[in-house]
């Protein structure tokens, strides 16, 4: 018996010409690496953006999601193949580089106990897991053929040439082991496999022809898989670890671009150019699983716009012609009159020039994923945002195309428009009201901050609290509870303005900010330091957006600050309801801004039941079809957002739909009437909840 | 073609009938909270005459406005819309002047900016409704004048206008010069400015005159009543009032209700 200590194997045994592989390699490098490199000088001419601050952070999110792959594994059984293809390749890799090592730097690496563990045995197992992986990639594929993905002839060879590089593999493996009669072959299960077939069906000779054949065909199809690499969608080996490595730390809340007025030029992104390296990293980064769009609110319900599809286009657009993307000087096709591009030019030839002859293509509209009927249905909820394994940015490109629709065109919908007015003119977007922001005062002891100097924190009731007269309801019930747990509050009254948020998410970015500065102009006027809203959106943009405008505020939803004070003991709720609850998630509030469970309790105490979740609930929350100027729109009758969440929550059977949003109540509240037939639905926020649970009641003798 | 649209600021028509009140003793209403914006009927002029430039070509178009200091942001939007030119007249006087008065110092105005073939106003104004500057405008420069237009079109040096009537519509043929009065239709939708240009419109000039600049009797104007004074003003009161019938049976109830008609009404 040898002892384990010299186990080991001949590299490159039965193998002659060896320099062939060498001279080989060279084209596999120079092609892959001039893949990469075409990649990196594209990038190169997007705007810069700051991506390379708090590494620590940054290092453990690329561990979480390039590593660990949670993000994938959301999807149990993509995640499992995936997981057990990109593990395996890391394995295989490693085997492949510790081979390279011994045979050309002389290294002793691949001897005893790591050559059986490892390199046999690991290598082995792993070598087979692959194979399995890719088969479940096929029969998802082609078997149950799940509408997100994207059927391409790429798709189907790439997993071809993986399952064939396995196979290659074991069998080169299996007639070495047999041919020299290995005495280490069982600690290669798989290959020996392949051996014992062998021995049993082949000479020893046609084993030899049959490894050499194999091994140098296994070679050309390993070269020429790495030199394809970067020209296909895995191109993702590199890119999905730079673009986590590179996502946007800051909450989803905070995602969307700033403009600086006085040095910007042109509004909005009209073109590759004005978008910056990392979108267009983002382009190259997709992995074409579209989760993005099968969450898309917009597209479940059968409308155009697809995330998945304006990153897949542009990329293309990008890839394809490049020089008119850019707008680079060509050597094919003029520029007419218009700057505009005469023809689209083949990418034949890579831009290496920065002078610029021409306009870039504008891409609205450009293809059919980016057409502005699409752009206008983006709800801005995030949610493909949240779904993208490898942490694309899909909607704050969104709201940089409507910016320039709106900024430089002025093109954008009626009903939009009419918000926008409303919102120069009068603060608010609700073009015709007769309600005025004092109307749920009445008959409340409700003070204004230039009346008292008591004020602890700020209510602020927002246009949807005040204006709307089932929200007004809601904050009135917020005041009351606030009264009764003693909270020193007050209002701005008529000085409030909008937050500015339809604004910004419809892309009137200069609407926004003379919004924003207003306010916060207000609010450091009368020295406030915290605020209550019932808006989730106006508590985004308390929360990250006005800060830069010199707005800095401990910002609570009324469902945080209530929670606490019935926490603190300040609220004392009676045993609650004898309903069942289910709540709705604001996007702006649990996905955009993480907070989940306070709304929760409240609707807990609420109850004597236990609540109910949807299926789509916290960070998989469906949108209510109200965010990004959305509930100005009217949508087409068979396709609206408000209605297929309505449907989902009456589906759990829950007598009560809980809301956190005067967007979601109103969307709720319509969807519920339209949908909800015989059975008696109601939808109630958080708060009027908690008030019917903790206000005053007539005593027992008192009626008779 | 030259062309004067003439534009109004007013205290926002659209604030809730519970926002709106009047300072009984100045005779005028109260600013409140309520935001100053274009008359809409003078914004439906500048639209249409946006369009006809469009259309047409070779056109000039300038905006004039006579009013406070804070007309100015009336005739910038005006330029973010795209006119060519702005000027304002400042109102240092009588906040209310009668159409009159208005008339005498657009035409004034008017005369100081150059020649025009298309004088435009709206067909009235959105606070005080009176309908009248238009006409008194056309009287003080001896021009024809043709209201409630909603449409312009150049046909052979002449202008076809298309003007709303009771029963319908009728085009009229008109020389230039001419006044126009404007009414709104589906058509004449005021535009929603590009961001661009609303920030350009701040950097382009604006003529600013004092009523003495004008050559006109400034005092008449700063009084501002040639031909009326508002005596008094208040807002209409609106009385409410709910009342319940009673009865045991569907039939009591009916009759009682009935009966309270009768009274209410003094019918029968
Ligand atoms: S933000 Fe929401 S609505 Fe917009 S594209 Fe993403 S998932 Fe669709
Ligand atoms: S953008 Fe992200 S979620 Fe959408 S298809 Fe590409 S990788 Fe998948």
């Amino acid at each position: 018996m040898i002892s384990s200590a010299e186990a080991t194997r001949q590299i490159y045994w039965n193998i002659s010409h060896l320099w062939v592989m060498y001279v080989l390699l060279l084209p596999t490098a120079a092609s892959a690496g001039y893949g990469i490199y075409r990649h990196f000088s594209r990038w190169r001419r997007g705007l810069p953006t700051a991506r390379f601050d708090r590494p620590a952070e940054r290092g453990k999110l690329l561990f979480k999601h390039a590593v660990a792959q949670r993000r994938t594994a959301q999807n149990f059984y993509a995640g499992l193949f995936h997981r057990l293809i990109s593990y395996g390749f890391v394995i295989l890799t490693i085997a492949t580089t510790v081979v390279a090592l011994d045979a050309d730097l002389g290294t002793a690496i691949m001897r005893g106990k790591f050559y059986l563990y490892f390199q046999s045995f690991i290598v082995d197992i792993f070598g087979a897991l692959v194979m399995v992986g890719v088969g479940m990639a096929a029969a998802r594929r082609y078997l149950k053929r799940p509408q997100k993905l994207v059927y391409t002839d790429e798709a189907t060879l790439i997993l071809v040439v993986i399952f064939l590089l396995c196979l290659q593999g074991f069998l080169i493996e299996g007639w070495r082991i047999a041919a020299t009669n290995d005495p280490w072959g069982a600690w290669s299960p798989f290959g020996n496999l392949c051996a014992r077939a062998s021995r049993a069906l082949m000479s020893v000779e046609a084993m030899e022809w049959a490894h050499r054949g194999t091994w140098w065909f296994h070679l050309v199809v390993s070269f020429g898989f790495i030199a394809w690499l970067p020209y296909t969608k895995m191109m993702h080996i590199i890119t999905a670890p730079l673009n986590i490595y590179t996502a946007n730390l800051a909450p989803l809340g905070a995602s969307l671009k700033n403009i600086d007025f006085e040095q910007t030029e042109s509004f909005g992104v009209n073109s590759l150019k004005g978008f910056t390296w990392k979108d267009l990293l983002d382009f190259d980064a997709c992995t074409e699983c579209g989760r993005c769009t099968a969450v898309c609110p917009a597209h479940t319900v059968g409308k155009e716009l697809s995330p998945r599809d304006i990153v897949l286009q542009l990329r293309d657009l990008m890839h394809e012609h490049p020089r008119d993307a850019f707008g680079l000087a060509s050597t094919i096709g003029t520029a007419n009159g218009n700057g505009q591009p005469a023809s689209i030019t083949p990418a034949d030839h890579e831009p290496t020039t920065d002078k610029e002859a021409r306009k870039p293509l504008p891409i609205i509209g450009a293809v059919p994923a980016t057409s502005p009927a699409a752009l206008w249905q983006c709800t801005t909820c995030a949610a493909c945002m949240e779904a993208c394994p490898v942490f694309i940015e899909q909607m704050p490109k969104i709201v940089d195309m409507r910016r320039y629709l709106v900024m430089e065109e002025a093109e954008f919908p009626d009903s939009m428009q009419s918000a926008i007015m409303s919102l120069e003119k009068r603060g608010h977007p609700y073009s015709g009201t007769q309600a005025t922001r004092l109307d749920w005062t009445e008959g409340l002891n409700v003070k204004h901050l230039s009346e008292t100097k008591e004020a602890e924190v700020l209510l602020w009731v927002g246009c949807g609290g005040a204006l709307i007269e089932r929200n007004q309801r809601v904050t009135r019930a917020t005041a009351q509870l606030l009264e009764q747990a003693g909270v020193r509050f007050a209002i701005m009254g008529r000085e409030e303005k909008c937050s500015g948020d339809p604004a910004r998410r419809i892309g009137n970015e200069f609407l926004f900010e003379t919004l924003a500065k207003e306010n916060v102009g207000n609010l450091n006027k009368y020295q406030v330091k915290k605020v209550i809203t019932a808006c989730p959106h106006c508590f985004n943009t308390f929360k990250h957006e006005y800060p830069q405008y010199g707005g800095k505020f401990e910002v609570y939803h009324h469902s945080e600050y209530l929670a606490r004070l019935v926490a603190e003991g300040k609220l004392k709720p009676l045993v609650g309801l004898d309903k069942k609850i289910t709540f709705h998630d604001p996007c702006y509030l649990g996905r955009q801004n993480g907070v989940y469970d306070a709304p929760r309790e409240l609707v807990q105490i609420s109850s004597r039941q236990s609540s109910i979740e949807m299926e789509r609930s916290r960070n998989k929350s469906f949108c209510c079809g109200g965010g990004g100027g959305m509930s100005f729109v009217d949508e087409p009758a068979d396709q609206r957002v408000n209605q297929e969440r309505a449907q989902e929550a009456i589906d759990t059977g829950a007598d009560i739909l809980a809301v956190g949003c005067p967007f979601c109540m109103t969307m709720m509240e319509d969807g519920i009437n339209a949908r909800k037939g015989e059975r008696d639905v109601k939808v109630l926020d958080v708060s009027e909840l908690l008030w019917e649970a903790a206000k005053p009641r007539p005593l027992e003798n008192s009626t008779s | 073609m030259n062309i004067l649209v003439c534009l109004k600021q007013i205290l926002d028509p659209e604030i809730p009938a519970r926002d709106f009140r009047v300072v009984a003793a100045k005779r005028e209403a109260e600013r409140g909270s309520a935001s100053l914006v274009t008359n809409i009927f003078c914004e439906n002029a500048l639209e249409t005459a946006l369009q006809f430039r469009e259309r047409a070509g070779g056109t000039k178009i300038t905006v004039l406005s006579y009013g406070q200091p804070s007309a100015e942001d009336s005739l910038r939007k005006a330029l973010a819309m795209k006119a060519d030119a702005a000027a304002l007249v400042v109102n240092d006087g009588n906040t209310n002047p009668d159409p009159l008065t208005v008339a005498r110092v657009l035409a004034a105005a008017n005369a100081k900016l150059g020649t025009f073939d298309l004088i435009m106003v709206g067909r009235e104004a959105g606070d005080w409704g009176a309908g009248q500057t238009g006409g008194l405008l056309a009287e003080m420069l001896e021009l024809p004048c043709v209201s409630f237009v909603d449409s312009i079109e150049s046909v052979g040096g002449k202008l076809h206008l298309k003007r709303q009537t009771d029963t319908g519509w009728e085009t009229l043929a008109a020389e230039p010069p001419v006044v126009v009065t404007v009414t709104n239709d589906e058509h004449n939708v005021p535009r929603i400015p590009k961001v661009r240009d609303v920030m350009m419109s701040y950097r382009q000039p604006l003529t600013q005159w004092t009523l003495d600049e004008l050559g006109i009797n400034a005092d008449e104007a700063r009084a501002g009543n040639t031909y009326y004074d508002v005596a008094e003003l208040a807002i209409p009161q609106k009385e409410t009032r709910c009342e319940f019938v009673s009865g045991d049976t569907l039939d009591e109830k009916v009759e009682a209700f009935a009966r309270r008609i009768i009274e209410v009404t003094g019918a029968m």
